[in-house]
C-alpha cells in the first residue's frame, strides 16, 4: 500500500461520523435504485411466468400450409440460429360432437398432431396422464374426464373427423374476408388478402361460419368424415392459448398421417423490439400470416410499446434519475466537505512533496474505498428490502396483477439489475468526487498551511469592499437583514455579499430537499388518483343489497315492449298533471317501500346498518356559467352525457341521489351546511358534487363538473298526443349531414299504436308533446361525496334527503334502492344470505310492486381487489417516501452542520472580539434565511417541473386529470426541511458554541 | 493603580489519568499602563492565562478582576461585552474576518457594541498603523504584518483597559516584528495603554517594563527591568 492510499484510509477512520454518513449516502443510493429495479424486474418476471405457463413462451405464430414447406423453413431456421425452440400443432381433423357434447365442449373436438416443444412454447402439458407420443393416442380436456358421461385414461374414444368446409348459404352469394372470421383469441391476420367463397377448407384458426337471418353468407359442414379410435392417454387442464379457440378444446394425438394446416410457434434469441420478432419470423416463413405474442415479448423486456407500459417505464426512468440527482448531491456534498476540512491536511502533503496528481487520488481512493462498502452494502439493503416488501405483499400484487396463487410474486434478481445499479452508483460516486479531487488538487500550500484557503472573499465582494471605507458611512450601509437583526443581520449580509459561494451547497441540499419530497408526494398523489378512479371507491360497507321496482302496470307495458307486442293505452288518454303525480306518487310509495325494507333487514341479528340510498336519472338544463368548460366541450366521452342545447343552456342526464336522512345530515353537515336547507318541499334544494369521473376504455377521465351553484330545469314529464312519455333521451342530434350537432333532450314514447292500429317498428319521438319542468336550486357543490355513492362512478350527482321523496320525483321511474351493512368479523358471509333472504320476502310481499332486479354484494368475501391495489401503492409510495426523505434530510443536515462547524474559527474569533451569543445567534439566522430562500425558489421551480413529468406519464394512462399540486406534500415538505434546518442549525450552533473558543482560534486543520 | 488582578487562577483539561493542568494557582497583578512580556516555553501555560485574562476561556478555579470588575462573575452575554470593551486581543496568525476590510475589521467591536464610530480615533489609527491607501483591502489582499497591524487597530479600537498579545510577531519576519513592537511600545506609552504580550524573542521581552516566566503553569520568575 503507498503513502497516499494508507493516508487516505487513515482519515476515513479517523472521521468516522462523516465516513458512516458518506458511505450510508451511497449505500442508500445502490439501494434504492436496486429496489426500484428489482421491483420492475420481479413484476416483470411474474407476468412472464403468468404469461409463460397460461399461454407459453413462444414468441410468433407461424400459419403453414403445406407440411415440407414448415419441416424445411423449421430445420433451416434452426441451423441459421434465427429460432431458438419450436413447437408445432397440425390440424388432423375435426371430431363431429352430439348436441349434448356440443354444449360443454364446444363445436367440434378439434384434433391436432403435437411436435416440437409444446410443453414450454405451448404450455400443454398432461395434469393427468402422460402426452400422446404414437398415433392413436390423444390427451383431451379435463372436461372430457370430469362431466357426466365421464372419459377415463385408458378408454377408447371414437369419432367422426372430418374436414370443415365452406358453404354458401341458401340464396346467397359472394365471398367474405378470411380475417373476419378468425377464431383465435387476439389473432390479428396480416395481409390476409384470402377470400372464402363456396368450398373454402377452413383450418382451425378460423372461426365457424353460420349464416343467420339477415346476417352472414356461409355455413360450414364436414367433409371428408372418417372413423377415428384414439385411446385417451392424458388430460390438459389449463386451457392454453393453442388449445383453444372459438370451434372448442383440442384433442391432442401425435403423428397421425394428416395434411391439415400446421401452426409453427417459436421462440428467437437476440431480439430487442417487436418488429424484429416479426421480420425474422416472416423471412424463415416467407409469405406465412404471422401472429405476435405481444403480451410475451412485452414481459421479456422486447420493447412494444403501449400506454400503461410507458407510464411504467417512465416513471421508473423518473424515479431514477430523482435518486442519482438526490445521491450525487448527498455523496457530493459529503466529499466536498471532507476535502474543505482537510484543506491544511493536504497543504500540509502537498509542502512534503506530494504532487497535485498524488492530492487528486487521494479523494478519488477515498471514494473507491466508500463505493466498495457501500456500493454491496446498498444491494444487499436493497434485496432485503425487496424481499421483505415483496413476502409481505406478494400474494397482493400476485392477486392483483391477475396472477394466481401459483404464479406468486417473487424477488426476481437480475444480474444486469446489480451491475447496472453498482456501475450507476460507482459513477455517481466518482462523479461526485470529482471536483473535490480537482479542488484537493489546486490546494495552495501557504495558504491552506495558514488555514486560509477556502475563506477567501469573491472577486466581486472584495470591490465591494474596497468602496467601504468612509469612515462616516461605516457599518451604517444595513440592509434589511441589519435593520431586522441588528449587527448579526449586518454582518450575515456583508458576507452574504462579498463571500465566495458560502451557503451554495446548503441552497442546493435544500432544494433538492424539496424535489424529492415533492417527487414523492406527486407520485403517491398521482397514483392515488390513479388507484382512487380505478377502484371506483371503496364499498361504504360489508354488504350491499341492491334492488329496483316496477308497478304492476310497468311491468305489464314492460313485457308488452320487450315482447314487441304494441302499447295500445290511448282509450285513456292522460293529462300532463296525472303524470306527473302519478310519477310522484309511485316514488314517494317507493320511498316508504325501501325504507321499510332497510328497516326490516336492520332486524337481522348481527346486521349493522350504515345506510341507504334510492337514485335515477332526470334530464336537466342550467345555464352554462354553473359547469365547467371541460364539460361544456365535450373533451370528456366517457364521462355521461352532457352538452349545449340550441337555446345556449347546458343539458345533461343527472342522477338524482336520495340519501337516508340521517346519512344525508351528516353529509351535509361535513359540507358545513345545514341539513334543514335541504328540506323544503317547495323549493328543492341538491348539493352537487364537484367532480365526476369516467373511463372511455382506454383511459380513466377525471373532470370538474360543477363550478357554480345556480338554479337547474329538470324535466319532470311529458305528454304526447294523450300518453305519458316514456323516455327522455339526452344525447346530439344532427338534423343533416351539413347541420352543427345539437345537443337535446329528445321526448320518446315507446312503439304506440295510433288510432288507425297501424303499429310502429321505431320508438316515437314525441317533440310536439307537452312537457312539466321543475326547478330545482344547486345549492353547494362538494368536492368530495358521501360514503354511500361510491361506486356509481361517472355521472352528475346530486344528493337530497330521502325524505324529500314524499313530495317531489323529478319524473324519476324505478330508481334503484342500495343499502349497506356492515357485518361483525367472518360472518359476513352468513349476514348477505339472511340480508338478502330478508330483504327479498319483504319486497315480495308489497302489494302493487314487483321486483324488477334484486342483488347482493359480500364485499368482505369478494375482497376488494381496489383494497389491495391501494395498499401495495401506498406501501410502495411510503417506502418511497421515506427513503427519499432520509436521503433529503440526512443532505440538508449534513451540509448546514458542516458548512456552520468549517467556520468555526471564524466565528470564534468574532466572539473573541465581543461577538454575543445574541448576535451570533441572529447572524446565522439571518444567513439562514437567505440560503433558504435561494433553495426553496429554484426547488420548487424544479419540483413543479418533476411533479409535471410524472403527471404527464400517469397521463398515458388517466386522461382528464388536472395537473395539481400535492398540497399536503408541499406542507410536510416544508416542515420536514424546516425541522431540518432547525436542528441542523441547532447542532452546528452548539458544536460552534461548545467548542472551547481558544480551541476553535487555534484550529489549524492539520 | 492595579488594573488587573489575578488570583489563584487555575486552568485544567481532561479528567483522571489524562488530566493537564495547564495553570496551576496563578496569582498577579498588573499596574495601569505597565508593559508586561510573558515568557515561557512551548506548552508552559503562558497562553492559557492570556486567554483567561481576555474572557474567552473560563478557569477551573480562581479570578480575574479587570478594572476592579471580577470578569468571570459574569453573565455569557456579559462576558461577549467585557470582551469588546475592556480588552483587546491580538493573535499570532492574526484572526482578521475574511469578508470585512481593514477599516470595518478594525471598527468590528465598536459596531458590536453598537456605538458610533470614533471617526477621529480610526484615522489616526489607520495613519499610526500605516494602513493608510489601504482601507478598502480584505484581509487576503494585506501581507502579514499588515494583517497584523490590522489586528492591534481592532484590539486598540475601543481604547481596552488592557491589549493582551499572543505572540504577535511569531509569524513576521524581523523588520515587520520590529516595527510590530515598536507600534506596540507606542501606543503603551502615548495612550498609556496596558500591555500584556507573550514573546519568544528575547529583545521584545527585554524592550518591556515587566518580563513574567512561566512554567508548568507556574510563574516562575516575575521581574521588573530598571532602565
Amino acid at each position: 500500500m503507498n503513502a497516499m492510499t494508507n493516508f487516505t484510509l487513515k482519515s476515513l477512520r479517523a472521521n468516522k461520523v462523516r465516513t458512516l454518513v458518506t458511505v450510508a449516502g451511497v449505500a442508500l443510493a445502490a439501494a434504492l435504485l436496486t429496489a426500484v429495479l428489482t421491483t420492475y424486474t420481479s413484476l416483470t418476471d411474474m407476468l412472464y411466468r403468468g404469461e409463460a405457463s397460461y399461454a407459453g413462451s413462444w414468441m410468433a405464430q407461424v400459419e403453414v400450409e403445406d407440411p415440407t414447406e414448415l419441416e424445411a423453413s423449421l430445420s433451416a431456421g434452426t441451423a441459421d440460429g434465427d429460432i431458438s425452440d419450436y413447437a408445432v400443432l397440425q390440424d388432423v381433423g375435426f371430431g363431429e360432437l352430439t348436441a349434448q357434447q356440443e354444449n360443454i365442449y364446444g363445436i367440434y373436438l378439434p384434433i391436432a398432431n403435437l411436435s416440437g416443444n409444446v410443453e414450454e412454447l405451448c404450455a400443454i402439458k398432461p395434469s393427468e396422464g402422460r402426452m400422446p407420443e404414437a398415433p392413436g393416442e390423444i390427451m383431451l380436456c379435463s372436461l372430457w374426464r370430469d362431466s357426466d358421461d365421464a372419459v377415463q385414461l385408458g378408454d377408447t374414444l371414437t369419432v367422426k373427423v372430418g374436414d370443415r368446409q365452406a358453404v354458401l348459404a341458401p340464396g346467397r352469394e359472394g365471398s367474405m374476408s378470411m380475417g373476419t372470421v378468425s377464431a383465435g383469441i387476439d389473432y390479428v391476420p396480416e395481409d390476409e388478402e384470402q377470400e372464402i367463397v363456396d368450398g373454402t377448407p377452413l383450418n382451425s384458426s378460423m372461426g365457424y361460419l353460420q349464416a343467420v337471418e339477415g346476417a352472414g353468407l356461409f355455413n360450414e359442414e364436414l367433409t371428408n368424415t372418417r372413423e377415428m379410435t384414439f385411446t385417451v392417454v392424458g388430460f390438459y387442464e389449463r386451457n392454453s392459448y393453442a388449445s383453444v379457440t372459438s370451434l372448442g378444446l383440442f384433442g391432442f394425438t401425435c403423428g397421425e398421417p394428416t395434411d391439415g394446416t400446421s401452426f409453427a410457434y417459436i421462440t428467437m434469441d437476440d431480439v430487442s423490439n417487436s418488429q424484429q420478432v416479426r421480420e425474422r419470423a416472416e423471412a424463415a416463413f416467407p409469405d406465412c400470416p404471422v401472429t405476435l405474442h405481444t403480451a410475451m415479448l412485452r414481459y421479456l423486456g422486447i420493447n412494444t410499446g403501449g400506454g400503461i407500459w410507458d407510464t411504467f417505464y417512465g416513471i421508473v426512468v423518473i424515479l431514477a434519475v430523482v435518486i442519482v440527482a438526490a445521491c450525487i448531491s448527498l455523496i457530493y456534498n459529503a466529499f466536498a466537505i471532507s476535502v474543505a476540512e482537510r484543506t491544511g491536511q493536504f497543504g500540509l502533503l502537498a509542502s512534503v512533496g506530494a504532487t497535485r496528481r498524488q492530492l487528486r487520488r487521494a479523494v478519488v481512493i477515498e471514494g473507491l474505498a466508500i463505493a466498495l462498502v457501500g456500493i454491496p452494502l446498498g444491494l444487499i439493503v436493497g434485496l432485503l428490502g425487496c424481499l421483505v416488501t415483496f413476502t409481505l405483499l406478494g400474494p397482493d400484487i400476485a392477486y392483483l396483477f391477475g396472477g394466481s396463487s401459483e404464479i406468486g410474486f417473487r424477488l426476481a434478481v437480475d444480474p444486469i439489475v446489480l451491475i447496472v445499479t453498482s456501475v450507476l452508483t460507482l459513477i455517481t460516486v466518482m462523479f461526485s468526487v470529482f471536483i473535490p479531487a480537482w479542488r484537493a488538487g489546486r490546494t495552495n500550500i501557504i495558504e491552506s498551511l495558514r488555514g486560509q484557503q477556502g475563506k477567501r472573499a469573491s472577486k466581486r465582494g472584495a470591490s465591494r469592499a474596497a468602496r467601504a471605507t468612509n469612515p462616516t458611512k461605516l457599518w451604517k450601509n444595513k440592509g434589511v437583514a441589519g435593520r431586522v437583526f441588528g449587527i448579526g443581520g449586518t454582518l450575515a449580509r456583508t458576507n452574504k455579499k462579498r463571500g465566495t459561494s458560502r451557503g451554495a451547497a446548503a441552497s442546493v441540499s435544500l432544494a433538492l430537499a424539496i424535489v424529492l419530497l415533492l417527487t414523492a408526494g406527486s407520485l403517491s398523489s398521482f397514483l392515488g388518483v390513479l388507484v382512487d378512479v380505478a377502484s371506483g371507491g371503496e364499498p361504504a360497507g360489508d354488504i350491499g343489497v341492491a334492488a329496483a321496482l316496477m308497478t304492476d302496470e310497468q311491468a305489464e307495458e314492460n313485457d308488452a315492449y320487450y315482447n314487441g307486442t304494441p302499447i295500445n293505452t290511448s282509450d285513456e288518454p292522460v293529462t300532463l298533471q296525472e303524470v306527473v303525480d302519478t310519477a310522484n306518487e309511485t316514488f314517494a310509495a317507493e320511498a316508504t317501500i325501501f325504507s321499510d325494507c332497510f328497516a326490516a333487514m336492520s332486524q337481522v341479528p348481527d346486521a349493522i346498518p350504515v345506510g341507504w340510498k334510492m337514485s335515477g336519472n332526470a334530464p336537466i338544463t342550467v345555464d352554462p356559467s354553473m359547469v365547467s368548460q371541460k364539460f361544456i366541450n365535450h373533451e370528456i366521452k366517457g364521462l355521461g352525457t352532457g352538452g349545449m342545447t340550441e337555446d345556449g343552456q347546458f343539458a345533461a342526464y343527472a342522477s338524482f341521489v336520495y340519501l337516508d336522512d340521517a346519512s344525508f345530515d351528516e353529509f351535509a353537515r361535513a359540507q358545513g351546511l345545514d341539513p334543514d336547507y335541504f328540506r323544503d318541499a317547495d323549493h328543492p334544494r341538491v348539493i352537487a358534487l364537484q367532480q365526476a369521473y369516467g373511463n372511455d376504455g382506454d383511459k380513466y377521465q377525471l373532470l370538474d363538473v360543477f363550478t357554480e351553484t345556480g338554479m337547474a330545469d329538470v324535466t319532470v314529464g311529458g305528454v304526447y298526443e294523450g300518453r305519458a312519455i316514456n323516455a327522455f333521451n339526452v344525447s346530439y342530434i344532427q338534423d343533416g349531414p351539413d347541420e352543427p350537432a345539437v345537443f337535446s333532450i329528445t321526448p320518446y314514447v315507446y312503439n304506440y299504436l295510433d288510432d288507425d292500429d297501424t303499429a310502429f317498428d321505431e320508438d316515437v319521438v314525441a317533440a310536439e308533446g307537452e312537457f312539466a319542468t321543475q326547478q330545482v336550486e344547486i345549492a353547494a357543490i362538494a368536492t368530495e361525496g358521501p360514503a354511500l355513492a361510491n361506486g356509481d362512478g361517472a355521472e352528475v350527482q346530486l344528493f337530497l334527503p330521502v325524505s324529500m321523496a314524499q313530495h317531489h320525483s323529478f319524473g324519476i321511474q324505478g330508481p334503484v334502492f342500495r343499502s349497506v351493512f356492515n357485518a361483525p368479523e367472518g360472518q359476513s358471509p352468513e349476514l348477505s344470505q339472511e340480508l338478502v333472504d330478508r330483504g327479498g320476502d319483504f319486497l315480495h310481499e308489497v302489494e302493487g310492486f314487483q321486483t324488477s332486479f334484486y342483488y347482493m354484494n359480500d364485499y368482505v368475501t369478494e375482497v376488494s381487489q381496489n383494497r389491495i391495489l391501494a395498499t401495495v401503492v401506498n406501501v410502495f409510495c411510503l417506502l418511497f417516501t421515506i427513503i427519499l426523505a432520509l436521503i433529503a434530510l440526512a443532505n440538508v443536515f449534513n451540509t448546514v452542520t458542516n458548512g456552520l462547524i468549517l467556520r468555526r474559527r471564524e466565528f470564534a474569533v468574532m466572539r473573541s472580539i465581543g461577538l454575543s451569543n445574541r448576535q451570533f445567534r441572529r447572524m446565522i439566522v439571518d444567513e439562514c434565511a437567505s440560503w433558504c430562500i435561494r433553495g426553496l425558489i429554484p426547488g420548487a421551480a424544479l419540483s413543479l417541473g418533476v411533479a409535471y413529468l410524472l403527471y404527464v406519464q400517469v397521463g398515458y394512462s388517466l386522461g382528464g386529470l388536472d395537473f395539481h399540486l400535492p398540497w399536503a406534500y408541499i406542507g410536510l415538505a416544508i416542515a420536514l426541511t424546516a425541522v431540518a434546518i432547525v436542528v441542523s442549525v441547532a447542532y452546528g450552533m452548539h458544536r460552534c458554541k461548545a467548542d472551547n473558543l481558544v480551541e476553535a482560534l487555534r484550529t489549524d486543520n492539520v | 493603580m492595579d488594573i488587573l488582578t489575578v488570583s489563584h487562577l487555575t486552568k485544567t483539561y481532561g479528567e483522571g489519568e489524562t488530566r493537564t493542568v495547564a495553570l496551576n494557582d496563578v496569582s498577579l497583578t498588573v499596574a495601569e499602563g505597565e508593559f508586561v512580556a510573558i515568557v515561557g516555553s512551548s506548552g508552559s501555560g503562558k497562553s492559557t492565562l492570556l486567554h483567561l485574562i481576555g474572557g474567552v476561556d473560563r478557569p477551573t478555579s480562581g479570578h480575574v478582576m479587570v478594572n476592579g470588575i471580577d470578569v468571570y462573575g459574569r453573565s455569557d452575554e456579559e462576558l461577549a461585552v467585557f470582551r469588546r470593551r475592556e480588552v483587546g486581543l491580538v493573535y499570532q496568525f492574526y484572526n482578521l474576518v475574511p469578508v470585512l476590510n481593514v477599516v470595518e475589521n478594525i471598527t468590528l467591536p465598536v459596531a458590536l457594541d453598537g456605538r458610533p464610530i470614533n471617526q477621529q480615533r480610526l484615522n489616526d489609527l489607520v495613519a499610526k498603523l500605516g494602513l493608510r491607501g489601504r482601507e478598502g483591502h480584505l484581509p487576503s489582499q494585506l501581507s502579514g504584518g499588515q494583517q497584523q497591524r490590522v489586528a492591534i487597530g481592532r484590539a486598540l479600537m475601543n481604547a481596552p483597559s488592557v491589549v493582551l498579545a499572543d505572540e504577535p510577531t511569531g509569524n513576521l519576519d524581523t523588520k515587520n516584528s520590529a516595527e510590530i513592537m515598536q507600534l506596540l511600545r507606542d501606543s503603551n506609552r502615548e495612550m498609556g495603554q496596558t500591555m500584556l504580550v507573550i514573546t519568544h524573542n528575547e529583545e521584545i521581552a527585554l524592550a518591556a517594563d515587566r518580563i513574567i516566566a512561566i512554567e508548568d503553569g507556574r510563574i516562575v520568575r516575575d521581574e521588573r527591568i530598571r532602565r
